[in-house]
């Protein structure tokens, strides 16, 4: 989707010099749906994962007639992960690419930036992966949505999980940001109110994200008598954790493992056999997780189209364009109010069922994905997941008191 | 006690991984005055190269760990000719910024050829188990590291010290003229150095790759490590990045296991405090402050 | 009469920045605001780099405090806009002496790894001291109120804080000149040409570069005192040492030699990188090459060659 665009830049710094408006659009022109990801960098896997979903679901619904018989064109902007870097982006793509609406966001920092800059932008938003709950919380607005589980969603059910298991006492080892200390605090919460005998550690650890040697704190945690783990380590960070840990006999101690970013595909295809059977793993979309038509079709295709099974935030990237779709047709226009005003309380049809956008805080009622690591999948290459656990999104999600959002 | 023997042998086998790397940087600092920000991408790019001769052509570990640093080398040779030789004569900080323009073409660089997903290297077959040692499981494998820096530190000592071209670099990097009115061609000097360094920088990728994820920050993540390890140790002394390294190997395996509330400030801190009360670093040599 | 034309040319910038507004959309004036917070952050830069010669890596902490310590006022005195850039520029001063009172003694590279090395410590402690600065998320969240000295100003406007930002910049740009035009700004220039002959005249060379390196600071808490709120948001990136590199890319893009160099790095560096990532992803990769080649050929940056192209030509 990315091409040249000299000849853009020229005809929108003309239309800008000369009529002070840039990116007027026409009644046939396509669609511009802006998409801010991390594209360069490190951590650049996250953002092209969307754009393979995002791609997908573009070629899809212009195959099949576009929205409000319109074409569908992606723009995509690289947030670098920074905040700053994101909000100019932002601003690059609704006044100068005419983008009538956005998609995006990995980091939750970014996210913490961004959203409270969409009311000025008047478009409205829609978050595929940054999981820090304040954006569908105190930092709410009427043109921000997320179609992806946020932390308190996913600690809910794991506090569920957890409270299955015999173990009793619980420490966390997770990134030294805000989503490693927000995923201990939601999930100690949420267990205490289910189980109020547990002890919750006070003994935590947080090696600093992108640590490399994870060894010290897999020490401290097989030697703190802890029988069960919140590990909220992702990425390539937990590909080293895990490798790490196998060679420090972790996985043989006798510990509940609950890793809340665990089945994220490319991290079970890094690892292939070197992650462990028998530990609890979480996503927020796994792919075969879901029996049904939309889902059975975005998996074949996505599949067919790049050799790999999707990622979850390949298909909340997905998801989110046919919620573009359905809102704008609802609507009748693109016009960035409408379609946000459109997106709150619709339910649509998802990969990962019916998702609904909640009235209050615009948060999709969606379920993680909680499972048992098994045997490894015959072609994928990958560990699969069993005893699969998917949760009613109304249950698992902060009431709208607790999120403080006021719409 | 089990918990501090770990924590030692933990800390040695990050330093002596870390020495491998940062000795690099500090030979060309110290012979050729050069801070090369780039080394890290190097570092990066010897990793890379190990990937694909491992998993994607099928070589085995010894193979790579081989070929991958020569092929290093001579991009280092390449870059040398074309690009640094224009600024050995001006001062310290053009250097600095014309390595870091050559790590963002290095970065991103790897990032358009390999992706930028995560990638896995296997140790080989020999080293891939663990062993009880110090009363915690160790990973052979990290022991193998513990080796391999061993046996480069006794190599790049015997090499300084007994050997005709150790000479003529410590002579190059007293005094440039002396040694070219010596008769020593010291351009091939120069370069000579520059891809050595490299080559060393290659040498821990390749080491590193089956113990750490590969993606295309890895090589960010080292550079300023090998920054606080020459710093530390005193910047082109060739024993000082030895001393360093453990100091900073320390740092990680004890601050992480006894001080984890602020493992993100102690390396800066110690490398402040060195800077501030022995600016030449632990075991510098004699650079103007 | 070079001269002539040189104020000409100067005096049509100035007017088109003041129009701005009413001729260019949304989107160029958000891109101005940002070459001119970005340009005042690199000449603060260019006092000591520059004109000093000295090689700072840890200049980020100071434009980073001046973000933080105006978020926190707006978050929690919601005092006038004004007044939160005076805190900006007082904290980021404090920071600077600190700093600037160990790190000057120490000469090139170790300078160099020292500014670094306090930078990311600044950095550190923000990332960590969640709950004064909420860690890695930054402060968010926070509105501009009034803008102080009983003027009416709607700074929520992007175009009016255009503006505001325009007058801020160029009053300080203007006094950053005069301290270069002073005999302290010749003191600072023979100090890089030759600090050995400095100190023999009498003059204690730490104590200047200490100043140098405290003006420069102090710019640089003014610049991220305003950049906070043009972003919404203060977060510890602009802390970490790879926005310490901005500056110094800005500086040597435009021209470490002229006053107006790093404005004019700071300009092609923002455009360059809005345009390019317009259609690649490898917009490091571009800057890399750029910035390669300007070390390399063009040293005297785009201003300086540019200048002396044409006063070659024009002869």
């Amino acid at each position: 989707m990315k091409k040249p665009s000299i000849k853009k830049l020229l005809v929108a710094m003309t239309a800008a010099t000369t009529l002070g408006t840039a990116g007027t659009s026409y009644a046939e022109d396509p669609i511009r749906i802006g998409g801010l990801y991390i594209l360069s960098g490190s951590a650049a896997t996250y953002g092209e994962f969307a754009q393979k979903g995002i791609d997908l679901a573009v070629k899809e619904i212009n195959a099949s007639g576009g929205i409000l018989g319109r074409q569908v064109e992606m723009i995509y902007e690289d947030s670098q992960g920074k905040a700053s870097v994101a909000i100019q982006a932002a601003r690059k793509l609704v006044y100068s690419e005419g983008a009538d609406a956005l998609v995006g966001l990995d980091s939750s920092g970014v996210a913490q930036g961004m959203v409270p800059t969409m009311p000025e932008l008047q478009k409205p938003l829609i978050i595929t992966h940054a999981a820090t709950p304040d954006v569908t919380g105190k930092l709410c607005n009427p043109f921000t949505y997320r179609i992806s589980v946020n932390v308190a969603q996913n600690m809910k059910a794991a506090a569920k999980v957890a409270a299955e298991t015999d173990a009793t006492n619980w420490t966390t080892i997770g990134p030294d940001y805000a989503f490693g200390h927000q995923s201990w605090e939601f999930f100690g919460n949420y267990l205490k109110d289910i189980k109020p005998d547990v002890n919750l550690m006070s003994e935590t650890n947080f090696p600093r994200f992108g640590a490399e040697d994870f060894t010290p704190f897999i020490d401290r945690v097989m030697n703190s008598g802890a029988d069960g783990v919140l590990i909220s380590v992702w990425g390539g960070d937990l590909v080293n954790f895990i490798r790490q840990a196998n060679t420090r006999g972790f996985f043989e101690k006798d510990m509940e493992l609950m890793f809340t970013v665990g089945a994220a595909t490319e991290v079970l295809s890094a690892l292939g056999e070197e992650m462990p059977e028998g530990v609890h793993l979480s996503t927020r979309y796994w792919y075969e997780a879901y029996n049904n038509d939309i889902n059975d079709r975005f998996v074949k295709a996505y599949i067919d189209a790049y050799g790999n099974p999707p990622s979850y935030n390949a298909e909340g990237a997905y998801a989110a364009i046919y919620a573009y779709k359905q809102a704008m047709e609802a609507a009748g226009t693109t016009d960035g109010p409408a379609v946000a005003k459109a997106l709150s309380g619709m339910s649509m049809e998802a990969p990962n069922g019916t998702v609904t956008f909640r009235k209050g805080d615009n948060q999709a009622m969606v379920s993680p994905n909680w499972g048992v690591s098994g045997p490894m999948h015959p072609e994928h290459g990958i560990r699969t997941l069993t005893n699969l656990q998917i949760f009613d999104g109304e249950e698992v999600a902060r009431t709208i008191e607790e999120t403080g959002c006021k719409l | 006690m089990s918990g501090i023997g770990a924590a030692l042998l933990n800390s040695l086998d990050i330093g002596l991984l870390l020495f491998i790397i940062a000795v690099g940087l500090n030979i060309v600092f110290g012979v050729l005055n050069i801070i090369n920000f780039a080394h890290g991408a190097l570092y990066m790019l010897g990793a890379y190269l190990a990937f694909t001769l491992i998993n994607l052509v099928g070589m085995p570990f010894w193979a790579a760990l081989l070929l991958a640093p020569i092929g290093v080398a001579i991009l280092a040779v390449i870059i040398d000719r074309v690009l640094l030789r224009f600024i050995y004569s001006r001062d310290v900080a053009d250097s600095l910024l014309l390595t870091f323009a050559i790590l963002l073409i290095i970065n991103e660089s790897i990032r358009t050829i390999w992706g930028s997903g995560i990638q896995v290297v296997q140790p080989p077959q020999l080293l891939s188990g663990s062993v009880q040692l110090l009363g915690s499981s160790v990973s052979t494998y990290s022991l193998f590291v513990i080796v391999i820096g061993l046996l480069l530190l006794a190599g790049l000592w015997y090499l300084f010290n007994r050997t005709r071209v150790g000479r003529i670099m410590r002579a190059a990097a007293l005094d440039r003229d002396m040694a070219e009115a010596l008769c020593i061609n010291t351009r091939m000097v120069v370069t000579g150095v520059f891809a050595f360094g490299a080559w060393l920088a290659a040498v821990g990728g390749v080491v590193a790759a089956p113990m750490r994820a590969l993606d295309p920050g890895m090589g960010d993540k080292i550079i300023i490590e090998s920054f606080i390890v020459v710093v530390i140790g005193g910047l082109g002394s060739f024993p000082g990045a030895l001393l360093g390294a453990i100091v900073l190997g320390l740092i990680h395996g004890f601050g992480g296991r006894y001080l984890p509330e602020v493992n993100l400030l102690l390396p800066f801190l110690g490398m402040a405090l060195v800077l501030l009360f022995k600016p030449n670093g632990i075991l510098g040599k004699g650079a103007t402050a | 009469m070079k001269t002539k034309i040189l104020m000409g040319l100067m005096a049509v910038v100035i007017a088109g920045l003041i129009a701005v507004p009413w001729i260019a959309s949304y989107f160029y004036i958000f891109i101005l605001t940002e070459i001119l917070i970005l340009g005042l952050f690199a000449a603060s830069f260019n006092l000591i780099f520059g004109y000093t010669g000295m090689l700072s890596f840890g200049h980020a902490a100071f434009f980073g405090i001046g973000s933080y310590a105006t978020a926190l006022v707006l978050i929690h005195l919601e005092w006038p806009f004004l007044a939160c850039l005076l805190v900006s520029m007082g904290a980021s001063a404090l920071l600077a002496l600190v700093i600037g009172f160990l790190s000057v003694r120490l000469n090139e590279v170790y300078f160099a790894m020292l500014t670094l090395a306090f930078g990311m410590m600044v950095f550190a402690i923000a990332y960590q001291w969640r709950s004064v600065t909420n860690g890695s998320d930054g402060l968010a969240g926070f509105t501009l109120g009034s803008f102080g000295l009983g003027l009416d100003l709607t700074l929520g406007n992007p175009a009016v804080y255009y503006h505001v930002v325009l007058a801020i910049v160029a009053i300080a740009a203007v006094v950053l000149y005069l301290i270069c035009r002073s005999s302290f700004g010749m003191i600072l220039r023979a100090i890089r040409q030759n600090p050995e002959r400095v100190s023999f005249a009498g003059l204690n060379v730490r104590t200047y570069r200490l100043v140098a390196f405290v003006i420069a600071g102090t710019f640089a808490g003014l610049a991220g005192g305003l950049i906070a709120p043009f972003l919404r948001v203060a977060s510890p990136e602009l802390l970490h040492w790879s926005m310490s590199a901005e500056p110094v890319l800005m500086a040597i893009l435009g021209g470490t030699g002229y006053f107006l160099g790093p404005f004019v790095g700071s300009a092609v560096f923002v455009l360059l990188e809005t345009w390019i990532t317009s259609f690649t992803e490898s917009w490091m990769l571009v800057l890399g090459i750029i910035l390669a080649m300007m070390v390399i050929f063009f040293r005297k940056g785009l201003l300086g060659t540019a200048l002396d192209w044409w006063l070659e030509v024009k002869k």
